[in-house]
């Protein structure tokens, strides 16, 4: 397993992310020295969706997709009320460019998606095309009150390797010359955005765990195998909507996708200190799965799905065990028997407290919407023992702080989209 | 009654007591709860000793009002299914803070309504939890957690509630906005020291009882109506394991949902000894007339005027002599202080006749 300097050596490249800057990145560099392969010149054979990154990363032995771990996010502004000029979008193209030749599309080199929110195109006098669905974020529980974000862009950079997220974000920020060896263009995101906030955070095997020493954490309390705080793997390859269901079918934004961005407080001392494994496992899975044991560990023998189908139906499991599982009653909710959201969510230290940035991604924020009416389980609260938020999957450890929506256009449409692009 | 350090000064822990000004956090902490009695029935009891509250203030809202409470921090057990789990006192917590909420013009305190907080000191975050849903025997039902501080000091404390999520009936409206409640907490773990702490006698805890309610002037009560007050025709009051279960039919369900040649039926579920509403079980009915089942209800969570939190459900005209079996499919999840966590976990169906 690992040892103490594998901890120390994960623990610092996590800790550089969120800190950023140059010097957290020659410090990773120092400490990482990765041989991260380099992005062609040509890359015209580039998928037309930003959100393709599946195909270039790597699979656990049970086929189910390893994300990216290490993450970076920046809300982005764009000054004044007037539409961008054709100068602002050839110089977020050429950045753009510059970091991907830099960084290679894959989960050991970089992968990027830049997606824009319905402030930014209120810029202009034509709206979105009909049938486009980016509303302004809002609450989507009776018992939230979450605050809007609403940036003009979110810039999302993940990889493997903690020096390529903060590479491309230095390079994007015109502060690094050159990264990953490969000169970059003078041409930079901050040259036509102001960077309004910076998130970060990690995903994967061991990562919460060596970030148990924040507040909110239980010291120890993550195990060690655990790919997120809560101690369970999430993300299992049949409860992951595929990156054709997201896709955008049909328009001038055809092969692009909507994002919803939260950022999740976690309350991981009642899930740790309080609750005990029977109660974390009822909760997140399902009552069924806590009385039968079926998830040893973080969740690995459950193969490519969380074996909801092996749970009790929704609404007898709250009439007769008191209690529903958060996957059994997000799990429900599918097309075609295939569920609506991507998740790419990660955990995160931001502002010192255990959180998560819930990043999905699906072909309109209805289906968002759909799948966070159905976890709020608020049929079960008005006709059961099942509370509001007690015993009500993991609504009772998860507070949202704010919501956003957002358009992943796609790569084509990636600059500084107008509504209506040709 | 006393505050705990003269209690245990009194008591002849007097090693114990002189640590507890002197951060000796831990030290306090073990003085802090006695041993459980051994031996506890699997009813109400009598706990090994009684804590008072202390109050931070009142707001208003939006129709609602609120009160923080805070006592001594407090062990108690969480309910998942008929799975119970003791909560121990960690070193670090420094009050259990009880926001109270009620309606501010029938007095109701809904336990639908679960409440957040954020404790911000300097205008930092330092604690941001969601109560449990709690029955005490001083208190009744309430919303609490072990709080850890940042020690002395001034905080802004908010109390957060959402939209109501068990229905409502009779008038009462179900679509009403959150509110939200801010409170300036003067923070002193000495002036924790001085709540009220009483002892019950070794040869009393553990027996069969309940402590009684204890004196909340600023706040209302969440003891259940009397069965005399509730509309339509009270079926029967009776023990059912271990709660009181008072079954009430109303004639014409229009205002409960239902239609006017239906009747309401509604059961409210009561603590024994001091008639607390014991909230959030799942409760059904088989109805059976002359031998043949007329009716499977769901009586589901719903709060009125008059029945205040009760369960119930529309369901065919009641007539004399038809026979309403009432179960509990899933047990009452609300958390319990000591006294109440080894009751109300298993009930035998019960019938009744009208």
């Amino acid at each position: 397993m690992t040892d103490r300097r594998g901890i120390a050596r994960r623990q610092f490249l996590a800790a550089a992310v969120a800190i950023g800057g140059s010097a957290a990145l020659s410090a990773c560099l120092g400490r990482e020295a990765p041989t991260i392969p380099r992005g062609p010149t040509d890359r015209s054979d580039y998928p037309a969706r930003q959100h393709a990154w599946n195909d270039v990363l790597p699979r656990d032995d049970h086929g189910n997709v390893k994300p990216p771990r290490h993450r970076v996010i920046l809300s982005l502004e764009l000054p004044g009320t007037a539409p961008p000029t054709a100068t602002d979008r050839e110089t977020v193209a050429a950045a753009l460019d510059g970091v991907e030749r830099a960084y290679a599309r894959s989960g050991d080199g970089l992968l990027l998606t830049l997606s824009y929110g319905p402030t930014y195109f209120d810029r202009y006098p034509d709206a979105l095309p009909e049938g486009l669905d980016l509303p302004r974020p809002g609450p989507l529980s009776p018992f939230e009150d979450p605050a809007r974000d609403e940036p003009d862009a979110v810039l999302h950079l993940a990889s493997n390797h903690a020096s390529a997220v903060l590479g491309a974000e230095q390079a994007l920020r015109g502060t690094e010359p050159t990264v990953n060896g490969v000169d970059q263009p003078d041409a930079a995101l901050t040259d036509v955005f102001t960077v309004a906030d910076r998130r970060t955070g990690f995903v994967g095997a061991g990562l919460p765990a060596d970030h148990d020493d924040v507040d909110g954490v239980p010291d120890g309390a993550v195990d060690d195998d655990a790919p997120l705080y809560m101690g369970f793997k999430s993300g299992f390859e049949k409860n992951q909507a595929g990156e054709d269901r997201v896709t955008i079918p049909a328009g001038p934004f055809a092969g692009g996708t909507t994002q919803h961005l939260s950022t999740l407080r976690l309350d991981l001392e009642q899930w740790y200190e309080q609750d005990d494994r029977w109660q974390r496992e009822a909760k997140m899975f399902c009552p069924h799965h806590a009385e039968t044991n079926a998830v040893e560990g973080v969740g690995d023998n459950l193969g490519t799905d969380s074996g909801v189908d092996g749970c009790r139906d929704t609404d007898r499991a709250a009439r007769e065990m008191g209690v529903v599982g958060h996957t059994q009653k997000t799990a429900a909710v599918r097309r075609d028997d295939e569920p609506l959201l991507l998740r790419r969510d990660f955990n995160s230290t931001d502002d010192g407290h255990a959180g998560l940035h819930f990043l999905s991604l699906q072909a309109s924020i209805a289906d968002f919407v759909t799948t966070r009416e159905a976890m709020n389980g608020t049929d079960v609260a008005a006709d059961s023992a099942v509370g509001e938020r007690t015993n009500n999957g993991i609504l009772q450890y998860v507070q949202t702080l704010r919501r956003g929506n957002f358009l992943v256009p796609p790569r084509q449409h990636r600059s500084l989209p107008t509504p209506r692009p040709a | 009654m006393i505050g705990r350090r003269h209690l245990l000064r009194a008591a002849g822990l007097g090693a114990v007591a002189g640590v507890a000004g002197c951060g000796s956090l831990f030290e306090t902490r073990s003085a802090l709860a006695p041993p459980l009695v051994e031996d506890r029935p699997d009813a109400p009891y009598l706990p090994t000793h009684v804590e008072g509250m202390a109050m931070v203030g009142t707001a208003e809202d939006t129709g609602y009002n609120c009160a923080l409470t805070y006592t001594y921090p407090h062990r108690f057990w969480v309910v998942t299914g008929t799975h119970t789990r003791q909560v121990p006192i960690q070193s670090s917590d420094d009050v259990h803070l009880m926001p109270v909420v009620w309606d501010a013009d029938t007095g109701i305190v809904p336990p639908d309504l679960t409440p957040t907080i954020d404790v911000k000191r300097d205008g930092t975050t330092v604690a941001a939890p969601a109560p449990w849903p709690m029955l005490s025997q001083p208190m009744g039902f309430h919303f609490g957690e072990n709080v850890a501080l940042d020690g002395d000091g001034t905080y802004q404390v908010d109390v957060s509630i959402g939209a109501p999520s068990v229905p409502r009936t009779n008038g009462l409206a179900g679509d009403r906005d959150g509110a939200t409640f801010r409170f300036t907490f003067e923070y002193a773990a000495d002036a924790v020291e001085d709540i009220a702490y009483t002892d019950v006698p070794a040869d009393r805890e553990g027996s069969r009882g309940a402590v009684d309610p204890m004196s909340m002037p600023a706040l209302p009560t969440t003891r259940s109506p009397p069965a005399s007050t509730l509309p339509g025709t009270v079926i029967d009051r009776r023990p059912m394991g271990d709660v009181t279960l008072v079954a009430t039919a109303i004639e014409d369900a229009t205002p409960y949902g239902g239609a006017a040649d239906q009747t309401y039926l509604a059961v409210s579920l009561r603590t024994p000894y001091n008639d607390y509403v014991v909230p959030m079980a799942s409760v059904a009915a088989i109805l059976t007339r002359d031998g043949d089942t007329i009716a499977t209800p769901a009586l589901g969570p719903a709060i009125g005027p008059h029945l205040q939190y009760h369960y119930g459900a529309a369901v065919p005209h009641l007539q004399a002599g038809d026979s309403v079996t009432i179960r509990v499919q899933a047990p009452p999840q609300v958390a319990r202080h000591e006294g109440y966590e080894t009751a109300f976990l298993s009930f035998d169906a019960v019938t009744l006749t009208v």
